[in-house]
């Protein structure tokens, strides 16, 4: 730029001298002559493309021109020169003035040049502004639009009947079918009209029906006085009628005056009577029920509080007769809250359930109204005098004889949970010290007597249930029986088994040889703590089976040499669950089922299939049956123990048994199984 | 009437005849399924139990993973005897050869896939089977028991090709030389018999009972076990446990063992064997007892040791016997727990 600038103050300073270019004179010469002269309008005219040109032959010419006055002035000579430069110098001044006009032309073109593009820029804005008004308002509109989509109208939310049901029972002044068919905002309002017409009717009926209400509850109201006032008269009827019954002495009123009676009973008791005369009727003609007790006693429960008072001092007073002479220490207090707190209400319920062979189980059904459980005492009495067995002696003693009925029902300690509670303020520890004296407990009574205790929950709202009652009577009723003929049935054997005799009966020979030669020699009981102490019995032991309300005998098989010892569980569940027999063999050496895996076969012959021992229903015969089948298979036993070649002299027990096989499998378990018609033995 | 009769027992003899029935519960057999983490146990009642061993291993293994993932009845005798192939559960006990499918044991669906029979003579008792033996090469079955033969089975066809006589008693068990296809089987006669698989033949018998170093007559004759490595074979059972040279037939260690072995094996550089009593027998070669451990059941009747390639972190030795527990032994050293029926 700088250079440029040189360059054009260079030639101003020629021009000032007065040296025009020759051709440029020419023509400005010519147009000056033409017409006024305007250089804006010469813009036009002119072609910039020449003008370029121009300017570059001028500039090159001026070049020229620059040089040769260099030349020539570098040269010396002084005159001659002189005049040619002068030449030269006014050569360049018209150059010069080309150039300025030039210059000017390019200014104005590019003042135009901005001019026009100001202009087109200003229309281009008012354009966009304009496209930018007309956006907005293309978006102002489309939001109307959808806000009017958009808009709810409240009869969209109601329930209208369908188009089919509209048409078919609205009125045709309503649907005007031909109008609203085609057009679906017409249909809408007269499906709405449809509508408001079905409501209006509606209401019209609820309407009425309230009045109807209203009628009929006076109506009710009128007719209940009616009732009301009718009660009283036919009470006066009924005591009149009394006096004519008695007179007549009706069969209804014996039944009658024992429900009378039992009308006393404590709930519980009630409801275990009712339910047992109900299965006595319906089901069992052996069932006697009666209720045992003072009439007297009870009804004095029920008298208001101070009568019950009385009542206390009069049993405080018998009691202080007991124990006159001592001294009223806080002991004696809590014992006398502690008799207080188990006293049995005066009535029991007495139920005599009699078996086909004339046995009859005698039960007594007490009620523990403090502690609110039952108790039961029961009895057995036989037809014939019974000969008593040492070894059968709890078979039928009333504190076992109907333990665990239900699976580990005991009857030891209380079902009512709420009771521990009450035993903690009297210091009761159990009830388990009390119950010889007031009677088992057990689960089922608790269940027959319609009681029903909650396991989690201590707490005294316990209602009877007949229901619950009913639903336990018959099962009860036949565990019961069955409970007393297998003790009976038990109570014989153990006679038997005493004396060394297996009293196998005819209709189960079929299940053993004929020939048995090991025989039973001893029958005894023992007590729980020496049955746990045996070597051989862990197993049993471990597996929980050896539980304290099990009776435990020790019965000794004998053949020769060999004896055979036999511990025997008897659950209180007999027979249909089998006794269970733990074996030790004394011959050559002490052999268990730890070490002889035919001691293990043996005694699995006998507790596991027990089933075909069990000979004619209801099996009573089974342990019975069980000995014997120990006895044969220690006959198998013996007599198929392989024979040492190294020993000299016969076989101690030579094999009369008849078996396909002596051993079997990997255990060389030998032939334990006896095949009845046949007579052989095989293996299972 | 008789119904209510039925209704009215109670519910304690469910339970006190299942307690009975754990109680004299045997295991005679073991197998290891082809994945390696489950194992099928069979008892005296003809039932299989299927253990995930994997899942009793795991580190988070409860109670209950001891417990059979399924339980089905297989037989009507006893299971005493099963072999896995590849996809196969085969057990046998009564007479009968059956085969099970694992993928679906494993899916609790136990239905038999087939069941064979071979053809026996007598009729009055059906014979037992005692072994089974698989031969993979030629995929061959081979069934040993009661009726005193080795029956083939050929397992693509199902048919029986031949049977070999020879013994004069049951037969307990059965092995393979697996280089020269050669089986051995031991029974209650006393005697170990060698038959060769091509030509169906007798090749020797060593009746044990009859060498001395062996023999104990108050236990009788009976080989109730046998395993065999190359050249060597053990063998056990009435007669002391012994290490056999099979070229030379001449006993070459008897183990002091006095209870009678039922279950032998070779494991790398030992013998692993159990029988009348709680433990598992380590032996060395020399006949020196290197490691008694004991187990939970009074005496044991089957060792398994899981070698499955499949499942590197179940490999276990399983032992079972008298009782309805499976002892699982994590390194031959102690048992680590027990699996229960």
């Amino acid at each position: 730029m700088s250079s440029e600038s040189s360059k054009k103050r260079k030639p101003k300073v020629i021009r000032s001298d007065g040296a025009p270019a020759e051709g440029k004179r020419t023509r400005s010469d010519t147009e000056q002559e033409g017409k006024y002269y305007s250089e804006e309008a010469e813009v036009d005219l002119r072609d910039p493309g020449r003008d370029y040109e121009l300017y570059k032959y001028t500039c090159q010419e001026l070049q020229r021109l620059m040089a040769e006055i260099q030349d020539l002035k570098s040269r010396g000579g002084k005159d001659a020169q002189a005049v040619e430069i002068e030449d030269r110098r006014i050569q360049s001044c018209v150059h010069f003035m080309t150039l300025k006009k030039l210059n000017r032309l390019a200014h104005i073109r590019l003042k135009k040049g901005r001019d026009q593009t100001h202009e087109a820029k200003q229309k281009v804005d008012a354009y966009h502004l304009q496209l930018q008004n007309l956006l907005y308002e293309v978006m102002h509109l489309q939001k109307e639009i959808t806000k009017c989509l958009e808009f709810k109208s409240k009869h969209e939310e109601i329930d209208l009947v369908s188009l089919e049901e509209f048409y078919k029972e609205a009125p045709p002044d309503i649907s005007k079918a031909e109008v609203t068919m085609g057009d679906p905002h017409q249909q809408t309002l007269a499906r709405l009209d449809w509508e408001l017409e079905q409501r209006k009717r509606l209401a019209e009926k609820y309407r009425e029906c309230l009045s109807n209400k209203e009628k009929i509850l006076k109506e009710i109201e009128v007719k209940k006085e009616y009732l009301s006032s009718l009660q009283p008269r036919l009470n006066s009827i009924m005591q009149a009628s009394l006096p004519v019954q008695e007179y007549l002495f009706m069969p209804f009123d014996q039944a009658h005056k024992q429900y009378e009676t039992a009308r006393h009973l404590p709930p519980p008791l009630y409801v275990l009577f009712v339910q047992a005369t109900a299965y006595g009727q319906a089901c069992d003609k052996m069932l006697s029920v009666a209720i045992e007790g003072s009439v007297d006693e009870a009804k004095a429960l029920f008298k208001p509080p101070e009568d019950s008072q009385d009542d206390e001092s009069d049993s405080d007073a018998e009691e202080e007769q007991t124990t006159k002479r001592r001294r009223p220490t806080l002991g004696v207090q809590l014992d006398d809250k502690r008799k207080e707190m188990l006293k049995r209400h005066p009535l029991s319920v007495l139920l005599d359930l009699k078996c086909k062979d004339d046995s009859v189980l005698h039960l007594t059904f007490y009620y523990l109204m403090n502690l609110n459980i039952m108790t039961v005492k029961a009895r057995v009495t036989t037809a014939t005098e019974l000969i008593t067995p040492i070894s059968a002696g709890d078979l039928l003693s009333p504190d076992s004889v109907l333990s665990c009925l239900y699976p580990g029902d005991h009857g030891k300690k209380t079902p009512n949970p709420a009771n521990q509670y009450q035993f903690d303020k009297v210091g009761i520890l159990t009830l388990r010290d009390y119950v010889l004296d007031l009677g088992h407990p057990y689960l089922w009574v608790q269940k027959l007597g319609g009681l029903h205790f909650p396991k989690e929950q201590p707490q005294h709202t316990v209602i009877t249930d007949h229901s619950l009652s009913a639903s336990h009577m018959e099962t009860t009723m036949k565990l019961l029986k069955t409970r007393v003929q297998s003790r009976l049935a038990l109570h014989k054997q153990f006679a038997s088994l005493e004396h060394g005799i297996v009293p196998v009966t005819s209709d189960c020979h079929y299940l053993f040889p004929a020939k048995v030669v090991s025989r039973l020699v001893k029958w005894v009981t023992i007590a729980h703590e020496d049955y746990t102490e045996l070597h051989f019995t862990k197993d049993i032991v471990e597996a929980g089976l050896a539980g304290d309300t099990n009776l435990y005998y020790m019965a000794l098989v004998e053949r020769g040499t060999a004896k055979l010892q036999a511990a025997v569980v008897l659950n209180p569940g007999y027979s249909s669950i089998p006794p269970i027999f733990q074996l030790c063999l004394n011959w050559k050496g002490e052999k268990t089922n730890n070490n002889d895996d035919n001691i293990r076969a043996m005694e699995s012959e006998v507790n596991v299939c027990y089933k075909e021992l069990c000979g004619p229903r209801p099996g009573h015969q089974l342990l019975t049956n069980q000995l014997q089948r120990l006895c044969v298979l220690l006959d198998v036993y013996l007599e198929t123990e392989s024979h040492d070649d190294s020993v000299e002299g016969p076989k101690e027990f030579p094999q009369e048994k008849m078996c396909l096989r002596l051993f079997r499998g990997p255990s060389r378990i030998k032939p334990f199984k006896y095949n009845h018609p046949q007579g052989f033995f095989s293996h299972r | 009437m008789e119904r209510a009769a039925q209704q009215a027992v109670p519910l304690g003899q469910m339970e006190v005849f299942q307690a009975l029935q754990r109680l004299h519960m045997t295991i005679f057999s073991q197998s290891v399924s082809p994945c390696g983490k489950f194992l099928a146990a069979g008892n005296n009642y003809g039932q299989i139990a299927i253990f995930s061993l994997s899942a009793a291993l795991s580190s988070e293994a409860k109670e209950e993973s001891k417990k059979p993932m399924v339980t089905f009845q297989a037989h009507d005798g006893p299971v005493y005897s099963m072999v896995s192939t590849d996809r196969h559960l085969l057990s046998a006990g009564d007479g009968e050869v059956k085969a099970w499918l694992w993928a679906e044991i494993l899916k609790k669906g136990c239905k038999e896939l087939w069941r064979r029979q071979p053809p026996y003579r007598t009729s009055l008792e059906v014979p037992e089977i005692n072994a089974l033996l698989l031969v993979p090469k030629e995929n061959l079955l081979i069934l040993a028991g009661g009726d005193c033969q080795l029956h083939a089975m050929d397992l693509e066809t199902g048919t029986f090709m031949w049977a070999l006589r020879g013994h004069t008693d049951y037969i307990h068990c059965l092995a393979l030389r697996e280089r020269s296809p050669e089986v051995l089987s031991g029974g209650e006669d006393g005697a170990v018999r060698l038959w060769d698989l091509r030509t169906a033949k007798e090749v020797q018998t060593i009746e044990v009972y009859k060498h001395e170093e062996c023999s104990r007559p108050h236990n009788g004759r009976w080989i109730g076990c046998l395993a065999t490595d190359s050249d060597w074979m053990v063998c056990g059972g009435g007669p002391a446990l012994t290490l056999w040279h099979l070229r030379s037939s001449t006993p070459t260690t008897v183990f002091p063992m006095r209870a009678p072995q039922k279950h032998v094996t070779f494991y790398q550089d030992l013998i692993l064997s159990a029988g009348q009593g709680r433990c598992v027998n380590q032996w060395q070669l020399s006949g020196e007892l290197k490691a008694q451990v004991p187990g939970s059941s009074p005496g044991l009747l089957s060792l398994s040791l899981n070698q499955q390639p499949a499942a590197p972190e179940c490999k276990v030795l399983t032992a079972a016997g008298n009782s309805c527990r499976v002892d699982v032994f994590t390194n031959l050293g102690y048992r680590a727990f027990s699996l229960s029926f």
